[in-house]
């Protein structure tokens, strides 16, 4: 039965696939809170993504939810994020180290040599959210350091930010976790639904916006039921925070099409759903704005599902931010023999990393350790038949298998006109496809192949266009001397008058007045060569872009 | 590219291409249950030869390719092509002729194109229409089981007719009859101076629709209205119960989504459709009922099996309806207007030449593209 206030979503997406879900494994137990470890590697950021600024040095001590550094974002229109300590200890040194996330490229890390005693700074007082202005909100979300807590790790202040200046009609809390494995949202919310809808209120709060929706996969009784107790509990969130239950298939959490099945709105191609008075947040990001906001704690840890057949006991962990994968997995009783592969995230959108040895991150919501047997190797590739069961599948309505065959082709028009761009990746046409086709590693592929002909491209025309520029001013200037006369008839005697009036009166009076009126008719001439100069050059590039 | 093995997905759902072309096999089995039932052993018969050859061709044309044998022949597609060319093939064919269409099919149509998956034309039917381009006598003489039966009671060994054995009727699944058909598949196995000629002459025997187009409405239709029970072997009555096991197969397909609804939905419905629309009940026209075009002929087949042949059909939805009324609309065009008497190669060929424009114009609206700018508006508060 429903509760009040839940309803299910009727709308149809395209595509989607089910795939066994895996996640009973790691929803056996509670969460687990974790024992500290002896040493954090707390990420700070690449030093590519901004400029690091760090607060401390190394040999400090430093207390729990002390700020150790921030990260200035060079991206246009992003703020800073800052870390904070996940316990006390000193700092022993800040160094490049692998992260477990996406980037895939080494991070600065603060390591953090714990002391045990977790001694912590006072946190700053609790404070009804309702009573503060949606600015105050940001700030104090922006300051706790939370970032896009599903994966992508935005900073959550700067997507409320990004909304500023639309009027937000729909905060939708994403809790659908559609992807096979993950299950730390629906632990989070099974046992901590109340700080889950708070922190939905005040993100509503933070981002003015009109409606709420809680949206979650249909398929998870109890998380549903414990939001539905915790929404009912609160009877002044009760009244705009609805929760609506979502069709059970892969990729029903993907943001535009969760965006569709909950509120009907296809959000166009390459344009952002805060354009559309749209805001999606994670339900772990709320979470983590319930803690900020109403506990004054900032981001220090994370739900992270540790699943996976080499491992005795699946579950979900609080893991501190930094804390090594590595050590997750040996409180879960990882036997490093059966283990074939590691891989973060879920099984359709992971990454495998390559050693135990990265660090916990914000966005790290999944690490798995995967038995010879389960994600095992692609079976070896056959011909593509065409069979279109891989365009059945798809969520954005693409057809992978002809978008295969323009890739073999290398034929970008065509890969373009067929949409490549929207792929999002979610691996469901590999999933399904029989001739086991590495499809979204070739599209993948061929997008880095595109961007990359696009910068060459755009290389190759500037340098062209200074060539052609170069080559005309030579020319130009090799015209010029003869043809000066020719070209400005109505300067050209004078200039000659001119000239021919130096050679006369070069030994007789007034070198002063000779002097000041040759001059004056050369900047003349200057100032029109300029101008016919830049009239050509416009056509030439004008020209070039003709033929494309 | 070279680290494709570490890049997720990592999970997946375990289909293969040789379970696909397994289940097709097995859809076939209904029909190919019924056509065994009416016609004897002949189609059996047919299927094992062009079994034979499609996998030596398949072996031949693998390893002349450099390519991995075992890995490719696994994937059964070569049977599957010969069990959809065999079962078009009329029964008691000579074996030479089922060889040599399977192994144009396979050799020609398959593999000189790039093997699997590289076919721009379906290569059964690429073999049948060879077939029935050559041999047009060969592959429109379907021999109808009373006459298999009778026909070879009448004659003995040698070709004399055998007084007294014409009321003595044997079921076409009897010793005798496998004989009849093992004769008729391998005429070489026959004693020198047995007439052959005669021998298949009697044997010779069109099918309904065929039947039909020569003979006008009326013959059929009287041996309809005479009561003509559905499992009495009546030449009748056998295209009904083949293309109810066609269907019955074609459903399981649907049903284990192989194959999906639009390519045979658009076929039936355009052919129901269109036949309704030019059939006129008591008029001598050569037009046939409705329903004499969807279960009297290869209708079934046709629009379950053969035009859904993934690699030369259109793939995209709205392109795979389009592709079945092209096919639909020649199905009816070439059995009424055109000289061929039955249609479903050169409907399905036809359809396959204008599989690749379908799939570029017919394409779905891509998620967020295409979106109007009204709509674009209406979607904000």
């Amino acid at each position: 039965m429903l509760g009040v206030g839940t309803s299910l979503s009727t709308r149809r997406t395209a595509g989607g696939i089910k795939p066994p879900t895996h996640k009973e494994h790691s929803l056996r137990s509670r969460i687990m809170p974790m024992p500290i470890p002896p040493q954090l590697k707390i990420p700070v950021g690449a030093t590519k993504s901004g400029t690091i600024t760090l607060c401390i040095a190394a040999g400090d001590h430093v207390h729990k939810y002390q700020k150790l550094a921030q990260l200035q974002m060079s991206a246009q229109g992003r703020s800073c994020i800052p870390v904070h300590a996940p316990t006390s200890g000193i700092v022993s040194a800040i160094e490049e180290a692998y992260v477990a996330d996406h980037s895939q490229q080494k991070q600065v890390c603060i390591v953090l040599t714990t002391d045990g005693l977790d001694t912590s700074l006072p946190l700053e007082p609790a404070v009804d959210y309702r009573q503060l202005a949606s600015e105050e909100l940001v700030t104090a979300i922006r300051r706790a350091g939370i970032v896009g807590m599903g994966g992508a790790g935005f900073p959550a202040a700067d997507k409320i930010d990004s909304a500023a200046h639309q009027a937000v009609d729909l905060l939708i809390i994403n809790a659908a976790e559609c992807e096979p494995y993950i299950s730390a949202d629906e632990a989070l919310i099974r046992e901590r639904a109340e700080g889950v809808v708070t922190g939905a209120a005040i993100l509503q709060r933070a981002s003015s916006a009109r409606r709420c929706v809680i949206a979650i996969e249909s398929s998870k009784p109890d998380a549903i039921q414990a939001l539905e107790q915790a929404i009912e509990a609160q009877t002044n969130i009760a009244e705009n925070c609805e929760l609506i239950l979502v069709a059970s298939k892969y990729p029903a959490g993907s943001e535009k099409q969760l965006i569709q099945s909950v509120a009907g709105i296809e959000i166009p191609s390459g344009q952002l759903p805060a354009r559309h008075g749209v805001l999606v947040h994670n339900a772990g990001t709320s979470y983590a704005a319930f803690q900020a906001v109403a506990q004054g704690k900032p981001c220090i840890s994370r739900i992270t599902t540790l699943s996976g057949q080499a491992l005795k006991t699946p579950k979900n962990f609080e893991a501190l931010i930094g804390c090594s994968v590595e050590f997750l997995f040996d409180i879960c009783g990882i036997d490093k023999s059966l283990r074939a592969k590691t891989v973060l995230g879920g099984s359709l959108m992971g990454l495998q990393l390559p050693s135990d040895n990265a660090a916990v991150s914000k966005t790290t919501n999944c690490l798995i350790a995967a038995g010879s047997a389960e994600l095992a190797p692609p079976a070896e590739t056959q011909a593509c038949i065409r069979c279109g069961f891989c365009a059945d599948a798809c969520p954005v309505r693409l057809l992978p298998q002809q978008l295969l065959a323009f890739s073999k082709t290398e034929n970008n028009s065509q890969l373009l006109e067929h949409g490549l761009m929207d792929c999002i990746e979610c691996g469901a046409c590999d999933y399904v496809c029989p001739s086991h086709i590495p499809l979204v590693s070739i599209y993948q592929d061929s997008k880095a192949a595109i961007e990359a002909g696009r910068t060459n491209h755009e290389r190759s025309e500037a340098w062209q266009q200074r060539f052609q520029y170069h080559q005309y001013r030579i020319k130009k200037e090799k015209d010029q001397a003869p043809t000066r006369t020719k070209a400005a008839p109505a300067n050209k005697p004078a200039a000659e008058s001119g000239e021919s009036g130096e050679s006369v009166s070069s030994n007789g009076d007034g070198q002063e007045f000779f002097s000041k009126e040759k001059a004056s008719r050369e900047i003349a001439a200057a100032v029109a060569r300029v101008k016919a100069r830049r009239a050509e050059s416009k056509s030439v590039a004008s020209e070039q872009d003709k033929p494309k | 590219m070279s680290n494709m093995d570490t890049r997720a997905p990592f999970q997946h759902s375990g289909k293969n291409i040789a379970q696909l072309m397994q289940t097709l096999l097995l859809a076939l089995l209904p029909g190919i249950c019924a056509s065994l039932w009416f016609f004897g052993y002949g189609i059996l018969l047919n299927i094992l030869i062009a079994g034979f050859f499609a996998l030596a061709a398949e072996t031949t044309m693998l390893r002349l390719r450099g390519k991995n044998i075992a890995l490719h022949l696994a994937d059964r597609s070569a049977l599957v092509c010969a069990a959809l060319f065999a079962i078009g093939i009329p029964p008691g064919a000579p074996w030479w002729l089922v060889a040599l269409g399977i192994i144009f099919a396979i050799v020609v149509a398959k593999h000189l194109y790039g093997g699997l998956g590289q076919n721009p034309f379906n290569p059964a039917m690429c073999g049948y229409a060879m077939l029935l381009l050559a041999f047009p006598l060969q592959m429109t003489s379907w021999h109808l089981p009373n006459e298999v039966v009778e026909g070879a009671l009448s004659v003995d060994s040698l070709g004399i007719p055998i007084a007294g054995a014409e009321q003595e009727i044997l079921s076409p699944l009897s010793w005798r009859g496998f004989k009849q058909a093992l004769l008729l598949s391998f005429p070489f196995a026959a004693s020198s101076d047995f007439d052959m000629k005669a021998f298949t002459d009697g044997l010779a025997m069109a099918t309904p629709l065929i039947e039909f187009k020569m003979a006008g409405h009326s013959a059929l239709l009287a041996a309809r209205d005479s009561g003509a029970s559905l499992f009495s072997r009546e030449s009748e009555t056998a295209w009904e119960v083949i293309n109810i096991g066609y269907l019955f197969g074609g459903l399981l397909l649907l049903y284990k989504r192989i194959i999906s609804w639009h390519i045979p939905v658009a076929i039936i419905a355009t052919v129901l459709v269109v036949s309704a629309l030019f059939y006129a009940p008591g008029s001598v026209s050569i037009y046939g009922t409705p329903y004499l075009h969807l279960f009297g002929s290869a209708t079934m087949i046709g629009a379950f099996f053969i035009a859904t042949d993934p690699v030369s059909a259109a793939t995209t939805r709205p392109g795979k309806i389009v592709y079945g009324i092209i096919i639909g609309l020649s199905i009816y065009s070439i059995r009424v207007w055109g000289s061929y008497l039955d249609s479903i190669a050169f409907a399905v060929l036809f359809g396959n030449f204008c599989a690749p424009a379908l799939d570029q114009f017919c394409r779905p609206r891509i998620f967020g593209q295409g979106l109007s700018r009204a709509n674009n508006e209406s979607t904000k508060p």
